[in-house]
């Protein structure tokens, strides 16, 4: 009866896995279960005509991958290449993209129940990639719903990438 | 002498004989159909259902049994004997089939016990395991009724309106009927008055304060707090946006959180609370450009803050109010 309790207490309040980045001062999660791979940053060739979240692609062991400029699309302000630089390659529903972070921190547990819905007072589209927040070693985590990042509009756009 | 019937027997004699046996039959199956809500699942309508049943039932066939045990004697025509004969038989089976539910009145306050088995409960499991566990339900079912109210209100996308914003006839605020207390603070210069039983808690802004992307000018981040989260409203650009000063982000010492709301207001300084007298302050009559601003103070240059106002300015501005838990 007890191993029931636990068991139930488990599937009631799953505990999820994030890779946590950090962007502009602020730490960011992403459901670990849609990380390819972590890359140190490449040449990005530029894309003429892409939109303008789009970096530009690179070659992934023969693959071509479109990378996003996640500091304009969540409007933060344009920052350096450094050392900690990442491409971190993510599965969406329907594409394998690149997202440009500032460094990669670590994988961390978070219970469901510890995630709080953030608010939306903005007008702004980007505020719904916002899953939640979640505060967790001393700082605030801002989790991503990765599958919003873009819209399907955008989604096609990527394709002619 | 013995052939003298008593004016009461003659009386109930006189009812039986107008009273046809069709009459006789729906009154028997309402109280067939009465003895059928004898079901485990009794609630309060039943029961007040077989309360009021009850003593139509019991004093009828009281006094009738009582009369007929009286006259045997006293019938002088035989062939009103058997209609009679009949009748006694069906009040019998009437008295036979009315004991049961005369039986059964008091379980009802028993089986009041039932309610927290009602399906607002969320999850099924939970409940069996406490009503294993624990010998006193009651107790045990409250969160459970509690969470789902919270679900429905989800569900319902229902208007979160919180306490406190109504404006009386007489012109004032409801929370400034009679002398009310005030905080005192500053926020990039301009002395502000907030009622002070409209504020949760003062907690000072730390390195910890984030900011969101995709939000709106006048927000400032999430504060942790050991309270909780607190989301950070910019006061000088929430209240005065054409003179804001950069520097207010710099300044901003303390978040003063607004009660009931997971909302807060960022200010430089908080200085000693006040007490004012409703006269003390020059009610605005016209809130319909800025909503949140109460009136002014004269005596201490400041504006008073409709708190609970702000509040729902706040909640109106977030479109995830509705699903979040407060």
């Amino acid at each position: 009866m007890a191993n029931d309790a636990v068991k139930n207490k488990s599937t009631d309040d799953p505990v999820l896995q994030w890779v946590t980045f950090r962007l502009d001062g602020e730490t960011y999660g992403i459901n670990v279960m849609q990380v390819q791979e972590v890359l140190r940053y490449t040449e990005i060739a530029p894309v003429p005509g892409a939109p303008s979240y789009v970096l530009g692609i690179i070659n992934l062991r023969g693959n071509v991958v479109t990378v996003i400029d996640t500091r304009h699309r969540f409007n933060l302000p344009s920052g350096d290449i450094t050392d900690n630089t990442r491409i971190v390659i993510i599965e969406t529903d329907r594409h394998v993209i690149g997202i440009l972070v500032d460094s990669v921190a670590e994988v961390v547990y978070l219970r469901q129940s510890e995630i709080e819905m953030a608010p939306n007072v903005g007008n702004e589209e980007s505020a719904k990639f916002i899953q939640g927040v979640c505060h967790k070693n001393n700082e605030l985590l801002i989790l991503i719903e990765l599958n919003k990042l873009l819209t399907s509009e955008e989604w096609n756009e990527l394709e002619d990438v | 002498m013995s052939d003298l019937k008593n004016p009461f027997d003659s009386l109930l004699d006189y009812f039986d004989d107008l009273l046809p046996s069709e009459d006789l039959e729906p009154m028997a199956n309402q109280k067939a159909s009465v003895s059928k809500v004898k079901s485990p699942s009794v609630n309060l309508k039943d029961s007040a259902i077989k309360t009021a049943a009850k003593p139509s039932v019991k004093p009828l066939v009281a006094h009738r049994t009582s009369a007929r045990k009286s006259k045997p004697i006293a019938k002088p025509i035989p062939e009103f004997a058997e209609p009679d004969a009949e009748k006694k038989a069906k009040l019998q089976k009437l008295l036979s089939s009315a004991q049961p539910q005369i039986v059964v009145a008091p379980i009802v306050n028993v089986e009041v016990v039932a309610p927290p088995k009602t399906t607002y409960v969320a999850d099924p499991h939970e409940i069996q395991e406490w009503v294993i566990e624990t010998a006193t339900p009651i107790v045990e079912t409250k969160p459970s009724i509690e969470t789902p109210v919270v679900v429905a209100a989800e569900i319902l996308g229902q208007h979160l309106q919180i306490p406190g914003l109504e404006w009386m006839p007489n012109g004032l605020p409801q929370w400034a009927q009679s002398r009310f207390d005030v905080l005192l603070f500053k926020v990039s210069g301009l002395t502000l008055a907030v009622p002070l039983i409209s504020l949760g808690q003062i907690q000072p802004i730390t390195d910890e304060l984030t900011p969101l992307f995709g939000q709106a000018d006048w927000f400032m981040g999430i504060q942790p707090t050991p309270q909780g989260k607190i989301r950070t409203v910019n006061t000088a650009k929430f209240v005065m946006p054409e003179r804001y000063d950069e520097s207010f982000i710099k300044n901003a010492k303390y978040v003063v959180s607004i009660n009931g709301v997971p909302w807060g207001l960022a200010v430089d300084s908080v200085n000693q609370p006040i007490r004012l007298q409703p006269g003390d302050v020059k009610w605005r009559s016209d809130r319909s450009k800025r909503p949140w601003l109460a009136g002014t103070v004269k005596e201490h240059m400041c504006a008073l803050l409709d708190i609970p106002m702000i509040g729902q300015i706040l909640i109106d501005a977030d479109k995830n109010a509705m699903k979040t838990r407060l």
